[in-house]
């Protein structure tokens, strides 16, 4: 951690903090409104307002690789699984006010708790730090590139295998391959069967 | 050392060197060859699975396995010979991996145990046939419901899970990789490769599918878990150190590394490295199957296709001390006065607890996992030690181990009846009356579990035990006697059970395997009497293959 020499006033309100305070205001309503909301597509929408908002600060903090990378994974692929899992299961789409089990209370107690103790982690940690910025890059997608690409090679080569392996796995586990007279079967000799076959009976205890 | 410390600090901070091209990183292809050949077997069985027609599928997938194994076995031996297990073992792949002694000597076990559970895992004369063919141990369609229409019509169209076989090789790859692994990314990452297949690999069982099917998402559940718990660890002791190169730790923790104000500020508590290190070594032990980290074991052991199993219990073992070996002795030796007792405490509760609650197993491969669960706790013995003999000892007993538990599960494989293998110990009973030669061959691995003399078993508990005891680890070697003697017990009952009872009316019948579980049972008999009967050109290989390159 590169530590500048001068030590600027802690709240110097410069254009990029005044920006920072502004969107980490946007992304706590967002996150505020997320679980608050009776709507589950709403609430999924704005875990994207809140996901988003995090990229930006990130943004705001020079960490461009790791902005992209929250709005690939998280904005990107979460949220639409998220969403996806809701057309999937047919959850009722508009307002679901069955949907709330009742522990909202001891949820907002560890959301707290949860969320002071980072708060104090963190203010503890870098009480009066000051990281310069305008220093060497360190989170730009050229550093990580580059480092990624020399020093992490085999690593990342391995983590290619992975997934190779994670996509052959996947098709074998659920690949359904057609025999040769799909065709001529019933509707609902093709539909998945929910029956618990004996073979239970065999489990040692 | 290579001298480079991958830092993403340093390496930012001396950033002044223009990065608008990336320097070709430098990878030892020759040496990393073993891997390589692995993995491009694996990739050529994905090949042949896409484009093969379905006949001939089985054959080429066998043909690529058996020859790509053979190849990375030959590549290891010629490296060895080379010197790289001793005069020339240095770290390659920019710090990725470690070429030296326990590295090649580990990875030539793995390769042998893949080589030899690929062949049962290509076994189709066990089963009857299913609509006039011949069906291996693996569902015919690992999608559809057990039980269901569906099911059978895929089993009567003659589908096979050939995908084995490249998912096999792609879990070995892995297991080369984790015990020479040189630093902490790449030790997640080559876990998590061989870790994946396994559990894939798990859920595929022909027989008992809902028994499969739950063995492979708990054994899903509970590694994920573990891999969490060493990422935190390896985050923690990055915090520490700045590095997660093994040899930049180790630096930092004895207090060689160069001092900057950021690594004075994190290494003034030392709290990031021990909570790091425990959570790093809790990831390893959970694949080791050390007690308190063992409870997946019996039930994925218990649902796993049966060759499945016998790899696993064999070749992932291997890896996983291979790994906490590197990792003990190479990252953090400096620290050993805070991980000893630690050590000391799971060695010991995790002989007992594996050897009592064996004896009140019923059923052939839980007795199995309970056992491989013991065998932990005597190698961990091994591990504690911290010195060159340990390193050597561990060594021969994993390759001891291995080859008896390999051929301990294919024989199991042969015991059945109408609903598949019969593993109730009560369906042994009066086997050896039955068919003489199987419950002889069963008998020898069970000897050689419990360690009786002229086994592979004895001369790798007694190497053990031996360094443990030179290590100053007396009161560990006490109970690890006792627990074997323990641990005798229900091996020895097993024997009588086959031999000295009657045989039951309806029992199961042994089936007569082809040429392939026959290879591998007499494999694993092989290598129980030589490494029993003449044990020392291998201890004296283990002992040349102990020096861990930093």
């Amino acid at each position: 951690m590169t530590l500048a020499a001068g030590h600027p006033g802690f709240m110097s309100p410069t254009g990029v903090e005044i920006a920072f305070v502004l969107v980490g205001i946007a992304t706590l309503g967002a996150a505020l409104v997320t679980v608050t909301t009776k709507q589950l597509v709403h609430a999924a929408l704005w875990l994207v307002v809140a996901l988003g908002g995090f990229a930006v600060e990130y943004l705001l903090l020079t960490a461009e690789f790791i902005a992209w990378v929250q709005v690939l994974i998280y904005v990107g692929s979460v949220v639409v699984l998220l969403l996806f899992g809701l057309m999937l299961t047919k959850a009722p789409i508009g307002r679901s006010p069955d949907a709330d089990s009742g522990n909202g209370w001891v949820a907002l107690v560890v959301a707290v708790a949860a969320a002071a103790t980072l708060v104090w982690v963190v203010v503890d940690a870098f009480r009066s730090t000051w990281v310069d910025l305008g220093g060497a890059a360190q989170g730009s997608a050229k550093v990580t590139g580059a480092i990624l690409f020399r020093h992490w090679v085999l690593p990342f080569e391995a983590l290619s295998v992975l997934l190779l392996a994670a996509l052959v796995g996947a098709i074998v586990l659920s690949k359904r391959g057609a025999p040769a007279r799909r065709s001529l079967l019933s509707k609902s000799e093709a539909l998945p069967m929910r029956g618990v076959p004996s073979e239970r009976k065999a489990r040692e205890s | 050392m290579t001298g480079t410390i991958h830092s993403l600090w340093t390496t930012a901070a001396d950033s002044a060197t223009p990065l608008d091209k990336i320097p070709t990183p430098k990878i030892e292809y020759a040496q990393l060859s073993p891997v390589l050949i692995v993995f491009g077997a694996a990739v050529l069985g994905i090949l042949v699975e896409a484009l093969l027609p379905r006949r001939s599928r089985y054959i080429a997938q066998l043909g690529v396995s058996v020859t790509g194994l053979a190849a990375a076995f030959a590549a290891i031996v010629a490296l060895a010979a080379d010197g790289y297990a001793s005069a020339k073992s240095h770290i390659a792949a920019m710090g990725a991996v470690a070429v030296d002694g326990p590295a090649l000597f580990l990875q030539g076990t793995i390769v042998l145990v893949a080589l030899v559970a690929a062949f049962t895992f290509a076994e189709r004369r066990l089963d009857p046939l299913a609509h006039g063919r011949r069906v291996d141990s693996f569902a015919a369609q690992g999608s559809t419901v057990p039980g269901s229409e569906q099911e059978k019509r895929a089993v009567r169209a003659g589908f096979t899970t050939t995908e084995v076989f490249p998912l096999l090789l792609f879990a070995v790859g892995g297991m080369m990789i984790f015990p020479a692994a040189n630093d902490l990314l790449t030790l997640f990452v080559s876990l998590e490769v061989f870790s994946l297949p396994l559990y894939l690999l798990c859920a595929l069982a022909r027989r008992h599918r809902l028994l499969s099917q739950e063995a492979a998402v708990k054994y899903f559940l509970l590694g994920a878990f573990s891999s969490a718990i060493l990422l935190f660890g390896v985050a923690l002791l990055y915090g520490y150190a700045g590095t997660i190169s093994y040899g930049g730790i180790a630096d930092v923790i004895s207090g060689t590394a160069k001092m900057t104000p950021a690594l004075a500020n994190t290494t003034a508590n030392d709290s990031l490295l021990l909570i790091g290190g425990a959570m790093v070594v809790v990831g390893l032990l959970f694949k080791v199957a050390a007690v308190p980290f063992h409870m997946w074991t019996p039930d994925v052991y218990q649902g796993a296709p049966t060759p499945v199993t016998g790899f696993m219990a064999a070749a992932t073992k291997v890896a996983a001390f291979g790994a906490l070996l590197r990792l003990l002795y190479v990252v953090l030796p400096g620290i050993r006065w805070d991980w000893r007792p630690v050590m000391w405490g799971v060695a010991i509760a995790t002989m007992v607890i594996g050897a009592i609650i064996a004896v009140t197993q019923t059923d052939v491969k839980r007795l199995l996992a309970y056992s491989s669960i013991a065998h932990a706790g005597f190698i961990l013995a091994g591990v504690i030690a911290l010195s060159p003999d340990g390193v050597s000892s561990v060594l021969f007993y994993l390759a001891a181990y291995s080859f008896v538990t390999l051929g301990a599960f294919a024989v199991v494989t042969l015991v059945r009846d109408a609903g598949g293998e019969a593993t109730h110990l009560s369906r042994w009973a009066g086997l050896g009356r039955r068919s003489p030669l199987v419950a002889a061959v069963f008998a020898v691995f069970l000897l050689a579990f419990a360690g009786i003399p002229l086994t592979s078993g004895f001369a790798g508990k007694f190497a053990v035990f031996k360094a443990a005891a030179q290590g100053g680890a007396v009161p560990l070697v006490i109970i690890g006697v006792i627990s074997s003697a323990i641990a005798a017990f229900f091996y020895i009952r097993v024997i009588v059970l086959m031999f000295f009872s009657e045989p039951q009316p309806g029992g199961p019948s042994v089936a007569v395997p082809s040429a392939l579980t026959s290879t591998a049972i007499a494999a694993g008999v092989a290598v129980t009497l030589a490494l029993g009967v003449a044990p020392q050109y291998f201890l004296d290989l283990a002992g040349k293959a102990s020096v861990f390159v930093r």
